[in-house]
């Protein structure tokens, strides 16, 4: 068909600026979302960088401290061997001595060195070279008299790592402990190591922090263990952007990383958040948007370019167009189409809106709700872990301290006379504890160096002391757990173990009595303030955790929350619980949050709604801008026209246009609803799916027809993200949180969309099942058709209600509720759908007994057609005119069908009393093959059925011939068109009323020879219809009524 | 030998390549195309350091080549690890244009060798152990020095021991191969590599060990420290190519070249 030039131009200017919306909006939607994601990325990356910092200040302070600890207690070890020495208690420089001190203080080695470095006694073997400058730290304690520092040598070609401990025995002579740092180093890499602190980094969902050296670019950490120890730069890192603060995109072993990096020291520190995870959100979110704007965008346009093809075709332009058309200076408003293109725009442009806020709060909630997520469980396992960490260090401790009182008894055993104020004081410092008490076997106390005087143990269970009663009554050693004292309330801990004579015999135990502080901070450290008051999530983010026993904010950052109930609060109950991931209400500030249980907390990360929301706003906005304008522009194009020229303009399209309207006319429909004339489509079409002619349809149903394309591309392309979102995002992405449905059941975004991505799935299998079933139907015979339209009814109605059921239950409808309700509502609609349930069953037999099936010529009740479509409800029937009668199937009962092999065409033909019948008779004879050879239908006869009636005014005889069910009514009205020209070929006349002016004929009379030719034909006839019954006289409507 | 036939194949293409190679050195000119093959350090952070994971070396002198070597219209360069021990050697014998591995310019050292201009000072100095509670150099009275063999750090210490009236300088007893020297109020224990060396100062058996400054910051940690006020001797590293080679002059004039033009200083600065 052609077109104008002027409606080319306008149509190629319309699409131009459709592409170009659609560009612009790209453009502008991924520039935008890059920028914002960046930008929230950067202020997190900021803020981690500076918490970086501190927390590895914190970590190398806390491993000078354990350092600091450990040295302490072998400091104490060496000094309380000096003590001996100098106390009278055992002490002598002998080898074995110094293996018992070794298992007494649970030490390497022992040794009793010179200055000069000769060994004097030892315990085990030794490698070190006292003598040389490098233990200059240990002849110290020689000048000083307090124990030395500790000399550390590490030689791990030659597993040498110890530490060296010294304390003075005499001005020559140093008592030495060897010790393998081990411990202190396993203690360190567990809880200061840079791999510790930097495990613990978490940067939106997958972002973390690695380091590596600024000198040899080898990674020194990174959480993929395979990176540890790889050149930086030849895992692909630009040395360029390795400066502090640097901010920008970054490979590292072949993936893209959105870095900030951070110079401490001689290490830098790379806060990495991986490309796939910042543009994952980003893009699905802008793709969909951009998506329903193109479709809005392509919907106008479209339009636009059907109502402007269809006006030229129609030649409406011509005088009607310009009525029609508004004039405002050189231009004009075609007023045919404005209205409708212009609810088309601000329908789209409200879906364009309503998409683009509807995407962004589901990507940011989704991800959101990965990322708090996570951290709460990694915040939960923190906790278990810390508990764990929390006995372990208990339990450390109480051996450490177990050990000291060790000593203490083993130094009064060798020198009883210890058991003084001043000794015992000195003791103490030795061992750095804070009291040593001794008692005799009857439970009072002998000395101390407290002002505590004349104390016995209490015969009271529930006191303190009473514990201590066991090691008189044969235990070896007593340890407590630390707790607030009774007496001052402060946090103590005691230790008793027995003390023997001479011997061997239990003569008493001495009690250590020691201020826990160390243990107390680090017990601290792993408590749960400590351990949430790390969580930040994002910018504003933080973590509070609910005691499970009463129900009260067991850890809140503000204070004085801390004890309130939670539920007062504004929580409800419904919320406290694990996986809990939707809005929460703390003091009527609306939170994001999500859960996770420890054995006696609800630990919860959430995030003010203000900071989630930030970047919904703009982008919103601009998007509804953009969408503005560009539909603005689309629509002033199509609306808006120059004021038209001289009317021949399209002129030469008129006749093209009305043929191609008649063309269309064929199945299109006029009808008048509401006084609004428009097309529709023929029923008949509509339900057997012909396809139809494009040019035929009006341009609305033009754009329903594309509309409803995009809505199957949308459609497929959200079932094929679903079905394979396995193999399209990564683990962990938003599309496998929606679909995993850890959210909360009920009335918010996830549920929707899991609904919406639900549906599309159900919706495409069950549209292609009926295609195939429809394709399948196709080759299948009758019986096939009706089960595969039965097929494809059941699985429409099916996935249906399926679909409603899901959708609903997902909604946070309670299913149970559903299927109750499904009970009533059955039991409600019964009655109404009684007849329903009928028109089912009923549908069903026609189909299982085969009564009729699709194809059949039927005749039920006073219709007669063939059988289009068996529904389980309705049953269609074609009456041969194009008429579709729909019947209800339990309507449908004595059914005649007339299917069957072969049927017969009969007509009854009245002939003059005065005519020779034996005449007649021959000439049938003569005539009938004749008559077969005209009619193709005919498969066999015309057949003479003899005289039927001697009627009032006429001999009725009958001819009948077989034929199929299908050709009968045709073949019936060529008979009788054969036997009028029959009759007129012979003279032989047809009575009809007539008024007979007298005057009399004389009728030929037949001859011997035609009677005998009559007679003989008559038993022929009747012979060749002998296994013709009479059936079809009972049943032939077409005589019925000359019969009667 | 018994060889199969790939083995073969293989060998005859290396003496091929061999042939080959020995052929493009001998005609091509100092700024010719080819590869510039660079003896430099695998084991000084900084410097020339060598990652054995990935097998690259990184490092200022190892930039320093690459410039070099595009300035000369070299198309690729190939590395070879050199030790204070072999690298002599090596640039005599052919097997190295030139050495780029902390070689400091010295007198000995000029008769054999072209020096280019220095691209970085250094000091010699000497790192002992906190605990040893040495902080001067009268804390070394009677007390060992340990050297790197094959470095000119031992002669640079023991001139500057005399010089600084620590010690008359004269040798009172020395095994054959010098390693364990010693004078009047010090004790000098020379090592075959810097790690060994190092070992050493860990154990105690030496109390300082006396080594470039550029090395030390290899072995420095926090229990280490530079024995303060003492510095050894100042030193100056060059490149250095065969005397009187093609060479020479085009290497000397690119140092210099990159010296003006700030591209040794942006080096030294990207690498501190």
């Amino acid at each position: 068909m052609k077109m104008s030039r002027g409606l080319r131009a306008k149509i190629a200017a319309i699409v131009a600026a459709a592409l170009a919306s659609v560009v612009v909006m790209g453009a502008l939607l991924f520039g935008m979302q890059g920028e914002l994601t960046r930008a929230s990325y950067d202020s997190e990356m900021e803020a981690e960088a500076e918490q970086l910092q501190a927390l590895l200040a914190d970590a190398e302070e806390e491993n000078a401290q354990n350092k600091e600890t450990f040295d302490a207690v072998y400091q104490s070890k060496a000094q309380s061997v000096s003590f001996m020495a100098a106390n009278e208690a055992g002490f002598e420089a002998t080898d074995a001595k110094m293996r018992e001190y070794q298992e007494l203080l649970g030490v390497d080695n022992v040794l009793v060195v010179r200055e000069d470095g000769t060994v004097v006694a030892k315990a085990a073997d030794t490698r070190a070279d006292f003598g040389s400058s490098r233990f200059n730290y240990l002849r110290e304690s020689l000048v000083t008299g307090e124990p030395s520092r500790a000399v550390e040598v590490e030689l791990p070609d030659e597993d040498w790592l110890t530490r060296y401990y010294a304390a003075r025995i005499d001005d020559e002579t140093m008592v030495v402990i060897e010790q393998s740092p081990a411990e202190l180093r396993e203690l360190v890499e567990s809880t200061g190591s840079v791999a510790s602190v930097l495990s613990g980094v978490r940067i939106g969902q997958d972002g973390y922090v690695f380091a590596l050296s600024a000198q040899t670019y080898v990674i020194e950490y990174h959480p993929d263990e395979a990176l540890v120890g790889a050149d930086a730069l030849d895992a692909g890192i630009d040395v360029t952007g390795l400066e502090d603060g640097h901010v920008g995109w970054m490979t590292l072993d072949g993936e893209r990383i959105y870095a900030r990096v951070c110079l401490i020291g001689d290490t830098y520190y790379v806060e990495a958040v991986p490309a796939a995870d910042m543009n994952a959100t980003g893009d699905v979110t802008v793709g969909v948007i951009l998506f329903a704007f193109a479709v809005v965008v392509a919907s106008v346009a479209l339009y636009g370019i059907f109502v402007l093809r269809d006006d030229e075709r129609r030649g409406s332009q011509g005088e009607d167009g310009r009525d029609d058309a508004e004039r405002v200076g050189g231009l004009s408003l075609n007023r045919r189409i404005a209205p409708r293109a212009a609810v088309l725009c601000v329908v789209g442009f409200a879906a364009v809106v309503v998409v683009s806020l509807y995407m962004q709060t589901l990507f940011a909630l989704s991800s959101q709700s990965l990322v708090l997520g996570e951290s709460v469980d990694q915040a939960a396992s923190t906790i278990e872990r810390s508990q764990d960490r929390a006995a372990e260090l208990e339990e450390q401790y109480n051996e450490r301290y177990l050990s000291k009182a060790e000593v203490a008894a083993y130094i009064l055993d060798q020198n009883p006379d210890l058991a003084t104020r001043e000794k015992l004081q000195e003791l103490a410092d030795v061992l750095e504890v804070q009291y040593l008490f001794t008692f005799d076997l009857s439970g009072d106390m002998t000395a101390t160096n407290s002002s505590f005087t004349n104390f016995s143990l209490s015969e009271d269970p529930e006191d303190q002391s009473y514990e201590f009663r066991k090691l008189l009554q044969g235990v070896d050693h007593v340890v407590q757990p630390a707790g607030p004292d009774e007496v001052s309330g402060e946090l103590r801990q005691y230790i008793g173990v027995t003390t023997h004579d001479e011997a061997g015999m239990v003569n008493g135990f001495v009690q250590l009595g020691i201020r826990p502080t160390r243990l107390g901070d680090l017990l601290e450290s792993v408590q749960i303030e400590s351990v949430l008051d790390g969580i930040h999530v994002g910018a504003n983010g933080f973590a509070f955790a609910v005691s499970k026993a009463d129900g009260t904010f067991a850890y809140y950052p503000n204070e004085n929350m801390l004890g309130r109930s939670a539920v007062d609060c504004g929580m409800t109950e419904a919320q406290l619980k694990d996986g809990y991931s939707d809005y929460v209400t703390i003091n009527g500030e609306s939170l994001y949050a999500a859960s996770a249980e420890t054995s006696d907390y609800y630990v919860f990360a959430v995030t003010p709604d203000g900071a989630l929301m930030g970047e919904r706003g703009p982008l919103t906005a601009a998007t509804g801008g953009v969408a503005l304008a560009c539909l603005g522009v689309i629509f002033c194009l199509i609306a808006i026209e120059p004021a038209p020229g001289p009317a021949a303009k399209v002129a030469a399209a008129g006749g093209d246009a009305e043929r191609g309207a008649e063309e269309g006319s064929q199945r299109m429909v006029s009808v008048t609803v509401g006084g609004r004339s428009m097309k529709t489509v023929a029923a008949a079409s509509r339900w057997f799916r012909r396809s139809f002619n494009w040019n035929e349809l009006s341009p609305e149903q033009k754009l329903a027809r594309v509309l409803r394309w995009f809505m199957t591309v949308a459609v497929i392309v959200v079932c094929v993200a679903v079905v394979f979102k396995d193999q399209i995002f990564d683990r962990g992405s938003i599309f496998a949180y929606i679909l995993g449905g850890g959210w909360e059941r009920g009335l918010n975004i996830f549920a929707v969309t899991a609904s919406i991505m639900v549906a599309c799935v159900v919706a495409t299998a069950s549209e292609v099942l009926q295609k195939l079933l429809q394709l399948v139907s196709r080759v299948v015979e009758a019986r096939g058709v009706t089960m595969c339209r039965l097929a494809a009814s059941v699985v429409k109605y099916v996935t249906i209600v399926g679909m409603l059921y899901w959708c609903l239950a997902m909604l946070g409808v309670d299913t149970a509720t559903l299927l109750a309700s499904a009970g009533l509502l059955t039991l409600a609609i019964s009655l109404g759908a009684k007849d329903l349930v009928t028109d089912i069953i009923a549908g069903l037999f026609i189909i299982f007994e085969g009564e009729f099936r699709v194809g059949d010529i039927i005749q039920v009740g006073g219709s007669k057609g063939t059988v289009m479509e068996i529904g389980v409800r309705t049953t269609k029937i074609n009456d041969g005119a194009g008429n579709i009668l729909v019947m209800r199937n339990s309507s449908i009962s004595n059914v005649v069908n007339m299917t069957k092999e072969t049927s017969f065409a009969s007509v009854e033909v009245g002939i003059e009393y005065g005519e020779s019948l034996e005449r007649v008779e021959n000439i049938l004879a003569k005539e009938l093959p004749n008559i077969k050879r005209r009619l193709p239908a005919i498969i066999d006869g015309p057949f003479y059925k003899g005289v039927t009636m001697l009627a009032d005014n006429s001999v009725n005889i009958k001819i009948v011939a077989e034929c199929s069910e299908r050709d009968r009514s045709g073949l019936t009205n060529d008979l009788n068109r054969e036997m009028k020209l029959l009759f007129d070929k012979y003279d032989i006349s047809i009575p009809f009323p007539q008024v007979v002016v007298n005057k009399p004929v004389t009728f030929k009379k037949a001859t011997a020879a035609e009677r005998v030719a009559a007679d003989k034909f008559n038993a022929e006839q009747k012979e060749a219809i002998k296994n013709l019954t009479d059936e079809d006289e009972d049943f032939d409507e077409f005589n019925d009524s000359e019969r009667r | 030998m018994n060889l199969t036939r790939r083995s073969f194949t293989g060998l005859a293409l290396s003496v091929a390549a061999g042939c080959a190679g020995a052929l493009l050195s001998g005609c091509e000119g100092a700024t010719g195309g080819g590869t510039l093959r660079a003896g430099v350090r695998s084991d000084v952070t900084g410097f020339g350091y060598l990652n054995e994971r990935t097998g690259n070396y990184y490092g200022l002198e190892i930039d320093l080549v690459v410039e070099l070597a595009e300035r000369l219209g070299r198309t690729s360069v190939e590395f070879v690890t050199v030790t204070p021990d072999d690298r002599k050697e090596m640039l005599l014998g052919g097997e190295i244009d030139l050495i780029c591995a902390c070689y400091s310019i010295a007198d000995s050292r000029l008769e054999n060798f072209d020096f280019s201009p220095a691209y970085y000072e250094d000091e010699v100095v000497a790192v002992v152990q906190n605990s040893s509670m040495i902080e001067s150099l009268d804390d070394m009275r009677g007390l060992t020095f340990g050297t790197m063999s094959g470095a000119n750090a031992a002669p640079l210490l023991s001139v500057k021991l005399y010089e600084e009236g620590f010690s008359d300088g004269e040798v009172r007893s020395a095994n054959e191969d010098n390693s364990d020297v010693r004078f009047d109020t010090w004790h000098l224990l020379q090592f075959p590599s810097y790690q060994e060396l190092s070992d050493a100062l860990e154990t105690g058996e030496v109390d300082a060990m006396v080594l470039d400054g550029a090395i030390a910051r290899t072995y420095m940690d926090d229990k280490r420290s530079v024995l303060d006020g003492f510095v050894v001797a100042e030193q100056s590293y060059g490149i250095a190519t065969q005397k009187d080679s093609e060479l020479s002059a085009p290497v000397a004039e690119a140092v210099q070249a990159m010296l003006d033009d700030g591209t040794v200083a942006a080096l030294q600065d990207k690498w501190d």
